[in-house]
């Protein structure tokens, strides 16, 4: 790693930068002191919580500071050896190209070649080497099929392929991405990186911004935390991800599989060192730990399907426990064999049934275009069935008008922005319940109370709040009405790992209060960290249902909605295939952890 | 709203025209519109219009349109009728001269709004912007500037519905049957889309700027827009065009 820092392509030299004005005194420094220099050809990633700055890193690497966003910016960047306050930023754009985190944005054409044409015509590349250079970007991000495309017609992993093709095609020296993956179902996010490998391997440097850490472990050669604006780790992610304390108190998230090692260090059972990443390497540790006190190699060797299930359904003491809800109650929310089209699109559900009881979560996973999002619109009223009725609260959607059903099921939508409206925080909080007719000061009451539990700045604006405090307020408003169902669509998209755990405990707390929970999410640890039900959908329809562990330990079932379950399914699943039957249906770093060290005490 | 302003592909005469030519074209059905004063005359326009959707495969766009317009027409109709008076009672207030005003009126609507989403279904924007700059001598700047925001239509459209859904799911009543009642609910949100209209915008900026914009110059462009002889051809036809419309 030392051996980059003798030929940098991008460079920063104590850089510090604050958005505010010139003369204005002690503003916050979203960059604090950093230097930082990356060699040619690395795959770098940053993670750190939101408002640590690594947007405005990005900004700087990409030339957008100092030409695009004013304030004062101390220090200097060289990339490619020039200073970049001493060129423009078009000459800057020439080495650094940049995705932006808004896709929708940076696109400046209606159809996918004209989108790749625009800066290969701008920066004068001769004609006749257009063609070759636009199909070669096109083919190594894999969408030549895709040319003669609308953009508006793309799904999200498409048009961000479009958007790194787009940049890929002007032949930039480095490629610096903010958050790629943010809207996108595991498996598109996992080749938008594969995408990037393939790019670094043919001399680009990559440097990504990403809150997906079992990404970033994977296909990172370095990983940069940073906090408050400044980099706070650095090295490989064995490293970085070796440092599990630092991580916890600056509220970064490790992978599950870093976690089962540091824990297994914490507990005395392995010699401090660095983690372990891939569910095969933990397999591999657990096993050197357990296998020597395993009873005479009794149970060595592949288990049987059957001793499996059985333990399986005998439920191992280290599983998770189902929060006991209501015995006997009815639900509160039932879909009966509902359907649905969009009209002029093939897009459809079929066929769906569920029910929900009070008190319990319900995860609801499957990849983009599996009709996740049509169901949630099904159960709130905004769609209503063409087959089949959907009851929610004992009131038929059909016949309620959207807005009345609004008073028993409350939504919390992906992008918090669509949700506010109002100028102060109490008011907007405070709104859904005067639309249910509580009266003013009643509601202003009961929405303080509430504003005061989640430490939300009250008389501020919501707009001029930060993206996970956004959420956070449209958050507040759904957990004042007291619903008796609330819909969560990605609930978690967009924020940082601390937010992201205080969104889910708010979640679960209401759970426990006997509100029903119903979310769509592509993180398959937070669906299995919260979720003790789980419905897996693709194509339109429900494939399966049941108790969260055993549907991620469905392998089939998995493999048809194309779903990968979570690390810590995995590792349980091998371990009781080839090591001890205890291992099934754990689905916790706790549980493997804890049962590890019983096996080893036993023996 | 989303789908009108969406380019058809094809490949008819209409299609491979130069793209300054269909504006041309639209232009000339525009201004003859407004000159003609007959209604035989208006109704052939509208005509012309229909058929050369129907030769371009794009029909269903001016369908899609045209039920968004004729109920716009009808109020107008019946306004238009209110103001001009003059003859005899046909119904209610409706004298003969402002039903002959009006009905004009109507027309000369549906003929201008249409033959532009015409030209815009049968052209690429991007052709459009720079068949602009490399025939008109547009400067570039305001051809990004017009496409994208004609780009940005269905973006916003989208970004409106999905504010709405999310406020009618919190309990605002857009399902009300009160179109006024509606229209108040509604302009609340004009803060968020303008917050977010901003931000977008401003990145969009970025985004062109990061990419060589201000490098830009007229023979940027790597698809070359040629005027070829049919294109001298339809343009004759088009100054006859207007010169019947004002006879007519």
């Amino acid at each position: 790693m030392r051996m980059t820092d003798q030929n940098p392509i991008v460079r920063l030299d104590d850089v510090s930068f604050s958005y505010a004005q010139a003369g204005e005194k002690d503003a916050p420094r979203a960059l604090d002191h950093v230097s930082l220099s990356v060699g040619a050809g690395e795959f770098v990633g940053v993670i750190g919580p939101s408002g640590a700055g690594k947007s405005t890193l990005a900004a700087a690497l990409s030339g957008a500071i100092p030409h695009h966003y004013r304030g004062e910016l101390y220090g200097a960047v060289y990339v490619d050896g020039k200073d970049t306050c001493d060129v423009t930023l078009t000459d800057i754009s020439q080495v650094v190209g940049s995705v932006l985190q808004d896709i929708d944005a940076q696109m400046v054409a209606s159809v996918v070649e004209d989108e790749l044409l625009f800066g290969l015509e701008n920066f004068g590349v001769p004609h006749d080497q257009i063609e070759a250079r636009l199909s070669g970007a096109l083919e190594t991000v894999g969408i030549a099929d895709l040319r003669d495309r609308e953009i508006a017609t793309l799904s999200g992993g498409q048009k961000q392929k479009v958007s790194i093709a787009a940049i890929l095609a002007m032949r930039p020296r480095v490629l610096v991405l903010d958050e790629p993956t943010a809207a996108l179902d595991p498996a598109s996010s996992r080749l938008v990186f594969d995408t990037l490998c393939t790019v670094r391997e043919q001399g680009i440097t990559v440097i990504v911004i990403e809150q997906k850490v079992a990404l970033l472990s994977r296909y990172c050669d370095r990983i940069l935390v940073m906090d408050h604006g400044r980099i706070v780790l650095s090295g490989t992610p064995r490293q970085v991800f070796g440092h599990a304390r630092e991580l916890r108190e600056l509220g970064v998230d490790s992978p599950r599989m870093a976690r089962v090692h540091n824990s297994l260090v914490e507990k005395g059972l392995l010699p401090p060192g660095e983690p372990c990443l891939t569910v095969s390497e933990a397999e591999s540790l657990v096993e050197g730990l357990v296998r020597p006190h395993l009873a005479g190699g009794a149970q060595a060797g592949p288990v049987a399907d059957a001793q499996r299930d059985a333990a399986f359904r005998a439920s191992s003491p280290h599983a998770a426990v189902p929060r006991p809800h209501a015995e006997g109650a009815e639900p509160v929310v039932r879909v009966e064999g509902v359907g649905f089209a969009y009209p002029g699109s093939g897009a459809a559900v079929e066929d769906l049934n569920m029910a929900v009881y009070p008190g319990e979560v319900v995860g609801v996973v499957g990849q983009n275009g599996a009709g996740k999002t049509t169901l949630t619109k099904l159960l709130n009223g905004l769609l209503k069935p063409a087959v089949g009725q959907v009851l929610v609260s004992g009131l038929d959607t059909r016949h309620v008008p959207t807005s009345r059903i609004a008073a028993h099921c409350a939504t919390l939508f992906q992008n918090p922005d669509c949700q506010l409206c109002k100028n102060t925080v109490l008011d907007e909080v405070a709104f859904g319940l005067e639309l249910q007719g509580v009266d003013a000061d009643e509601a202003r009451r009961r929405a303080h109370k509430v504003i005061e539990r989640f430490g939300l700045p009250e008389g501020e604006s919501p707009f001029s709040l930060s993206r996970g405090q956004r959420q956070m307020v449209a958050l507040a408003s759904v957990v004042v009405v007291e619903p008796d169902v609330v819909l969560l669509d990605e609930p978690t998209s967009g924020l940082d790992y601390r937010e992201c755990m205080t969104v889910m405990r708010t979640v679960s707390e209401m759970a426990d209060a006997g509100c029903a929970v119903i979310m769509v999410c592509h993180d398959m640890e937070v669906v299995s960290d919260f979720a003790e039900r789980v419905v897996v959908m693709a194509d339109g329809r429900i494939l399966g249902r049941g108790p969260t562990a055993q549907e991620f330990a469905d392998e089939p079932l998995m493999r048809r909605a194309y779903v990968e379950a979570p690390q810590v399914t995995r590792l349980s699943q091998a371990l009781a295939r080839d090591l001890s039957p205890e291992y099934a249906g754990i689905s916790q770093v706790s549980g493997i952890v804890d049962l590890t060290g019983e096996l080893v005490s036993r023996g | 709203m989303v789908s009108v302003i969406e380019y058809v592909p094809g490949e008819t005469l209409l299609h491979r025209l130069n793209p300054v030519t269909k504006l041309a074209i639209a232009a000339a059905i525009i201004v003859a519109t407004f000159c003609a004063q007959t209604y035989g005359m208006l109704v052939a326009l509208l005509a012309l219009t229909f058929a050369l959707a129907a030769y371009s495969h794009t029909t269903s766009k001016l369908v899609t349109l045209l039920k968004l317009l004729v109920p716009i027409a009808i109020v107008m109709l019946l306004l238009q009728c209110a103001f001009v008076r003059g003859g005899r009672t046909v119904l209610l207030w409706m004298t003969t001269e402002g039903l002959d005003s009006a009905g004009k009126a109507c027309l000369r609507l549906l003929g201008v709004a249409l033959p532009l989403v015409l030209m815009l279904s049968v052209t690429k924007l991007n052709d459009l912007a720079n068949a602009c700059v490399e025939v008109l001598h547009v400067p570039y700047r305001y051809a990004f500037t017009f496409t994208t925001a004609l780009r940005f239509v269905p973006v916003f459209g989208q970004q409106m519905n999905a504010i709405m859904e999310a406020q009618c799911a919190r309990g605002v009543e857009y399902d009300t049957k009160n179109p006024i009642r509606k229209l108040r609910l509604m302009l609340p949100l004009c803060v968020p889309l303008l917050v977010s209209s901003v931000g977008k915008t401003d990145a969009t900026a970025l985004a062109a700027e990061q990419r060589g914009f201000y490098l830009r110059t007229r023979a940027s462009s790597f698809k070359r827009y040629p005027m070829h002889g049919r294109d001298a051809a339809v343009l004759v036809a088009c100054v006859a065009l207007v010169v019947l419309g004002v006879l007519l």
